[in-house]
Formats: structure tokens, C-alpha cells, sequence
């Protein structure tokens, strides 16, 4: 059985069809990658599986529990074994990095103070932070908030990890660090993950299967090697990152050439 | 032209209704978690903080202020039917029944509920509630919840203070200024009053406390639209709840009077 299993999945906001009966499957163990160009549906389908968006028809089941049927207690105990990484970060900004790591533990679990700061020793320290645990989000760059989120998600010892564009807007050094520290996570912990991110580099190194996600609609789900070698038009200028193509609903401005461009 | 007038109405109508039915189930979800836990000490404390010990400061100076203009207005009135002394009597009526509670009332809507508002607005915009959500704690348990409870209780303590700092507003102007006695002032102020004056307040208080609160919790959580709709969820969390009051101070004091 999957742990993850979205099962024809439609969303609209209005008129707005986001998503159009998509269906993925994520075995235990396995990392997902998602990519798709901005707008295609990726975030609302991680909300759907975080019980934070319901479906206007089809259902996101976690571990055979269908998330939209739910009360709020079992969702709340489906979550506990969900870690969840947004796109920026969303730290408690009135917290340090301490008290944001600290959150679900003390929340959760009734572990004295001492172990609650070993845990969160531990979990900074898998993600390159140690030392960083009296700041205030303020005070962090774009990559060390990120890295406090996937801390702070790691904490509660999570059976999934759900990053939600993790790279996006840090530069290129930093993106690699970031790369390596979901690599590592899942090495190290084996938890099931979906990634949703448009680094290629990453994705095919983090992937075990790249999923794509175009106009609402999932176009493949395979493994990386599979994918690289995917006829479907739409793929092929995803993985150029060439303007002209299917990609775009609305053409795009003529390609001068390099010395018309300098002239 | 008739139909599109009724069109326009009914969609208002319905509209309001989901407004206040909205905000009715957040409310109802609200109190219904006080009883549920973890219980948050260190969170209600801190709300105590903001709430209470920071907003003595604006209470003491406009109670004074409005006691102190009230009493000037009084001793003026009551100067036309040389009734001077019925000025202290009426200062502690209408100190104790109305502009205690209600100034407290608005000032703490404008200083405390706004704050809730841009709070819980900012937190709704940067994904923080979602990020609440996520991590398994409900979001009206963790912030609704301890700023219901202390503004629940500090508003009516507040409003305790406002009653004292009215008896020597007054005082400035009836005895500093007019020259009455000091002696009969203290007498008369109280004259009028009974226990249950106080207690009619400290009822206001408390329902004034709530509607702080939970309009402030609720337009924060409601907030939609980044920096613009964070900037509006104060300025109309200000306005409905400061309209709530007054309202609620109508039918409380036609309510508890009786």
C-alpha cells in the first residue's frame, strides 16, 4: 500500500482549475520529486495532502487514512507524522531558532527540558546550524531560514518529509547545500518525501521518481533515467529551460540573437 | 433595474450572513477550547503582559483626561441652578456606570484588538498559522484561546483602575479647581452609587473584554491578500469592535438596570 496516495484530485479556485484528476502514488521509503513551471498546481496539491485545502473531488489518502474525511483529532495525529517545509520557511518569527525547532516537542511530547534541547541540537546540527539557536528568524539569511525549517520539521521524527520549493530564491552555492541536506535527511532518517522544486540539478539527485505536473494535469511520474528521456514535448523544453515550446500558454518574446541583443 | 437593486441587497444580505456566521463558529470553536489541552501557561502570561500591564499607561491617562473634562462640563451645568454639589454625585455615577467601562472599552479595542488583528493578520499572510496547522496544534487553541482569556480578565480590572483614576480626575476639578470640599467630595461621589453599579460594570467589562478579543483574533485570521489586507484587518477590527461595544453597552445597561 502507499503511504501516499493521491487519487484523482481536482481543485479550483473559481473558475481557476488548478488541479484536473491527478493521481500519484508515493511507496515508503521513496522520494518524489514534483516539478511543473509556477502555477501548475504543485503547492495546492501539497495543501491537499496536509489536510489544509479540501478537494473539489477525487481524495489525498496518507497511510490509507483519506485526509479530507477526517475529524480534526485524527488529522492532527496524521500530521504528527507529516513533516511539512514551506517555501519560506514560515518561521514563528516572535521565536528563536531554539523555540521554533522546540515547537512540536513540547507541544507534543512531554520530554523534560534537557532532552527537548538535545533533540534540538541534534536536528540543527543535521542541518548545518549549530550555535544559531538564540536567534530570531529575523536575523537569518534566506538559506539558514529554510534549513531552520526543515529543523523545525525533522523534530517531531516525521515518517514523511513534504518540501515545498525549498531552493527558490538562494543562490546557486546555496541551493547545492540545500540539495545535499534533503539528500542526507534521506539517507540518514530513510522517511518517505515528496519534493516539490524547479532545480533540476537536485531534483535529479534527490529523485527516486520525477513526477511533472502541467497545466492541472500530471503528465509522467518515472524514474529520473525515464524521465531525461521522456518524448512528451512539454518535458523536453522543461529540461532545455527553453522559452519557445508547448510550455507557455502565451508566446514568448522573439529570441534575438546574442549580438543583436549587445548592439 | 428593480431586480438588479434586489439582486445587490441579497447578495449583501448573504454577505453578512456568512460574515457573522463565520465569525459566530470561530467564536463558539474559541470558547470551546479553553477546556481543551496543553494548557499554555507562558502564552497567557505573555498575553497578560501586552494586554494588562501594558495598557495601563493609555487607561490612567484617558480616564483621567475624560473624568477630568466631564467634571469641568459638571461643575459648569450644575454653576446655572447653583447645584454645585450635585456635580461629585453625578462625576460617580457616570464615572462608575459608563465612562469607566466604556472608555476602557475603546481604548483597549484600538490598542489591544488592533494589535491581535496586525498579529494574526502577519502570521496568516507568512504561512506561520499554516505552519501551526502543520505542526498538529489548532491554531484557534493556540492564539485565539490565551488572548480570549486575558482580555477577558484584564479589561474588567482595567476598568477598576479607570474608576479610580475618575474619582481623582474629578477630584482635580471639583476640589483643585472649584474649590469644593474634599471631605464632602469623597462623600458625595459615592452618594449615588451602590454595590451593584460595580458590578454592572465590571459585566460590561468583561462582555467588552470578550468582543476585543475575538474581533481582533478574528480579523487577523481572516486576513487575505498580503501587506494591504494586513494593514486593513487593525483599522477594521477597531471600527466593528469599538461599533460592538457601543452596542453591547446599550442593551447591557437597558439589560442590567432593570
Amino acid at each position: 500500500m502507499a503511504v501516499i496516495d493521491v487519487v484523482n484530485l481536482s481543485k479550483a479556485f473559481g473558475t481557476n482549475v488548478v488541479l484536473s484528476n491527478v493521481n500519484l502514488q508515493v511507496e515508503e521509503g521513496e522520494s518524489l520529486v514534483v516539478l511543473g513551471g509556477s502555477g501548475s498546481g504543485k503547492t495546492v496539491m501539497l495543501r491537499n495532502i496536509m489536510g489544509l485545502l479540501t478537494p473539489d473531488s477525487g481524495h489525498v489518502a496518507v497511510e490509507g487514512k483519506i485526509i479530507a474525511q477526517l475529524s480534526r483529532e485524527e488529522l492532527f495525529t496524521v500530521r504528527k507524522s507529516i513533516g511539512m517545509c514551506f517555501q519560506m520557511a514560515a518561521l514563528f518569527d516572535s521565536m528563536t531558532v531554539f523555540e521554533n525547532v522546540a515547537f512540536g516537542l513540547r507541544r507534543h511530547h512531554k520530554m523534560t527540558e534537557a532532552k527537548v534541547q538535545a533533540r534540538v541540537e541534534e536536528c540543527l546540527s543535521m542541518v548545518g546550524l549549530k550555535d544559531t539557536d538564540k536567534l530570531k528568524p529575523a536575523e537569518l539569511s534566506g538559506g539558514m531560514k529554510r534549513r531552520v525549517g526543515f529543523a523545525r520539521a525533522i523534530a517531531l521524527k516525521p515518517k514523511i518529509l513534504l518540501f515545498d520549493e525549498p531552493t527558490t530564491g538562494l543562490d546557486p552555492v546555496m541551493t547545492d547545500v540545500i540539495g545535499r541536506i534533503i539528500l542526507d535527511l534521506k539517507h540518514e532518517l530513510g522517511i518517505t518525501s515528496i519534493t516539490i522544486t524547479h532545480d533540476l540539478k537536485s531534483a535529479f539527485e534527490i529523485a527516486d521518481r520525477i513526477a511533472m505536473l502541467f497545466r492541472g494535469e500530471c503528465i509522467a511520474c518515472e524514474a529520473p533515467s525515464d524521465f531525461k528521456v521522456n518524448p512528451h514535448p512539454v518535458i523536453q523544453q522543461f529540461l532545455r529551460g527553453d522559452a519557445d515550446g508547448p510550455f507557455l500558454q502565451d508566446p514568448p518574446p522573439p529570441k534575438r540573437k546574442a549580438q543583436e541583443a549587445h548592439a | 433595474m428593480v431586480l438588479t437593486v434586489i439582486d445587490k441587497v441579497g447578495a449583501g444580505v448573504l454577505r453578512a450572513t456568512d460574515t457573522f456566521g463565520d465569525f459566530a463558529v470561530l467564536a463558539g470553536r474559541a470558547f470551546a477550547a479553553i477546556f481543551k489541552r496543553p494548557f499554555d501557561g507562558k502564552n497567557l502570561l505573555n498575553q497578560f503582559q501586552s494586554v494588562g500591564v501594558n495598557s495601563i499607561p493609555v487607561v490612567v491617562l484617558t480616564s483621567l483626561a475624560v473624568s477630568m473634562v466631564f467634571a469641568v462640563q459638571l461643575a459648569f451645568g450644575f454653576r446655572q441652578f447653583q447645584a454645585e454639589g450635585l456635580a461629585s454625585q453625578v462625576e460617580g455615577l457616570a464615572v462608575m456606570r459608563e465612562l469607566a467601562p466604556v472608555i476602557t472599552g475603546l481604548m483597549l479595542s484600538g490598542r489591544i484588538g488592533s494589535a491581535m488583528a496586525a498579529e494574526l493578520g502577519t502570521m496568516q499572510v507568512t504561512e506561520q498559522i499554516d505552519a501551526l496547522e502543520c505542526l498538529a496544534t489548532d491554531p484557534i487553541h493556540y492564539l485565539f484561546v490565551p488572548r480570549l482569556l486575558a482580555s477577558m480578565l484584564v479589561v474588567p480590572l482595567l476598568t477598576v483602575v479607570s474608576v479610580y483614576i475618575g474619582f481623582w480626575g474629578g477630584y482635580l476639578i471639583l476640589v483643585g479647581v472649584e474649590g469644593q470640599s474634599a471631605y464632602v467630595y469623597g462623600n458625595e461621589f459615592y452618594k449615588l452609587l451602590a454595590f451593584r453599579d460595580l458590578r454592572i460594570a465590571i459585566y460590561k467589562a468583561f462582555v467588552f473584554g470578550i468582543i476585543i478579543a475575538l474581533v481582533g483574533c478574528w480579523k487577523g485570521y481572516r486576513t487575505q491578500g498580503g501587506a494591504e489586507g494586513v494593514g486593513q484587518a487593525p483599522t477594521s477590527s477597531v471600527v466593528t469592535s469599538s461599533l460592538w461595544i457601543l452596542i453591547a453597552d446599550f442593551f447591557l445597561t437597558k439589560l442590567l438596570l432593570v
